[in-house]
């Protein structure tokens, strides 16, 4: 039994934090806020929520299905909760990363990014699209044959989510070194939001940052590089439903144009921006040629 | 059910109220364009602003890439810019000094500028790759 769900508990928090970000901005300016973006993002927050409620049987139905093949019977407490935490931050990281590589998965996460602003607001900017990407439900598949109780599966999963929410702010600086080091903190997930070439595709933990730096896609915040947030295309709508779709739209025509299984593979399953001919950019090739410009690494502001 | 539906209904409630109070803090207009060519070079290795055009509302403009000739729509969202590297699959028309730009864009389909050399911006971009 599932002690209680983290995620409905720390709800009324999030409303009060994200009210108390709001004031601190407009008094001392460490930060921005943007009426539209924010209602924007709020809307996709409980969006996400409706649908994630509507369609919580593809996860419990892909769950029970693989569960009587689980190798071990592993009770509640709260060592194997701790343990499982873990496991299951490691199991975010993957997924987060495998969400910014492969087009299919992308097309729903992009949403979380697609805000040029970084506040708590950003944080609840949640994709709907979660049951069409169906392969993220495969990151999930070794917790539960490992044994672990689905709802502690549930419970940890909520406590990840909302630790996550407090990082997404630029009103917090730095912490002392050992937080920074092995925690994921406001700095280390600034980067991960920024569209700066140095800082594509990087720090992808949810809690612990330590799997950055053990499978080196950290990045460190820089002064002289300050981040800029969204996409690499920005979006130009504030409509909640244009945004929630614009991946899978994308994502869609894209399939529908191509012109055999070789091209059909590549836009569903290459990193975003892969194209047959190559004309279009990825992070790859943004990075690569933002190493070919000294100039462009060292912006004058 | 109708409990469901009374905690949807509090949800948008609370959703408005603080869009409300953000709108109130920080405003809900569309900001002037800032320097989109400046903007464009921060994003794009190499970039040089060329020829920049400011639409009569300062809301969009059209900005040259001077290192390789491109031409780039920049449109202002809330407080900030959006760019879109123009190709030749869009669809550009002009009415006297408005030029019309219908994208194949699920979030930007169409934008309307208002330039005083909008017959030679067109010129360029039919016969610009």
């Amino acid at each position: 039994m599932m002690p209680f769900d983290p995620v409905t508990m720390a709800t009324p928090a999030f409303v009060v934090l994200v009210i108390a970000e709001m004031l601190f901005v407009r008094f001392t300016g460490r930060g921005r806020f943007e009426a539209k973006d924010t209602a924007a993002s709020l809307a996709m927050g409980l969006g996400s929520v409706v649908v994630g409620a509507l369609f919580a049987f593809i996860f419990i139905g892909f769950a029970r299905l693989i569960q009587p093949y689980a190798l071990f019977h592993i009770g509640w407490s709260w060592g194997a909760a701790a343990a499982c935490f873990v496991l299951d931050d490691l199991r975010y990281y993957l997924w987060h990363r495998a969400s910014h590589r492969v087009r299919w998965l992308w097309a729903d996460h992009v949403n979380h990014h697609s805000s040029q602003h970084y506040n708590l607001s950003t944080a609840l900017r949640q994709p709907w699209g979660g049951f069409l990407a169906l392969p993220g439900l495969l990151f999930i598949a070794p917790l539960i044959l490992l044994g672990f109780p689905l709802t502690m599966i549930a419970f940890v999963h909520g406590l990840n989510l909302v630790y996550q929410f407090w990082i997404h702010t630029e009103s917090i600086g730095r912490f002392p070194r050992w937080i920074e080091a092995a925690m994921n903190t406001p700095s280390h997930h600034r980067v991960h939001h920024a569209t700066n070439a140095r800082y594509l595709d990087a720090n992808y933990a949810g809690v612990f940052i330590v799997w950055d730096r053990m499978f080196g896609t950290f990045v460190e915040e820089t002064q002289e590089d300050a981040p800029r947030y969204g996409i690499v295309g920005q979006i130009a709508s504030f409509n909640p439903l244009r945004i929630a779709l614009h991946g899978w739209v994308s994502l869609g025509s894209d399939l529908i144009r191509a012109r055999n299984a070789r091209e059909f593979a590549g836009y569903l399953l290459a990193p975003p921006g892969w194209s047959p001919d190559g004309s279009r950019d990825t992070s790859d090739s943004i990075k690569a040629r933002w190493a070919d410009f000294p100039a462009a690494q060292t912006p004058a502001e | 059910m109708n409990g469901q539906l009374l905690q949807l209904l509090i949800s948008l409630g609370e959703v408005a109220a603080m869009a409300g109070l953000c709108a109130v803090l920080f405003g809900w207009r569309d900001a002037a364009m800032p320097d989109a060519g400046a903007c464009l070079a921060r994003d794009i290795p190499g970039f040089r602003p060329g020829r920049i055009a400011m639409s009569g509302d300062a809301k969009s403009a059209l900005i040259e890439n001077a290192s390789d000739g491109a031409i780039y729509l920049a449109v202002m969202r809330g407080g900030d810019v959006v760019t879109r590297r123009l190709s030749r699959d869009v669809r550009v028309s002009r009415e006297g000094e408005r030029l019309t730009f219908d994208l194949r864009d699920f979030t930007l389909k169409r934008t309307q500028l208002d330039l005083a050399d909008a017959a030679e911006w067109e010129t360029r971009l039919k016969g610009s790759a």
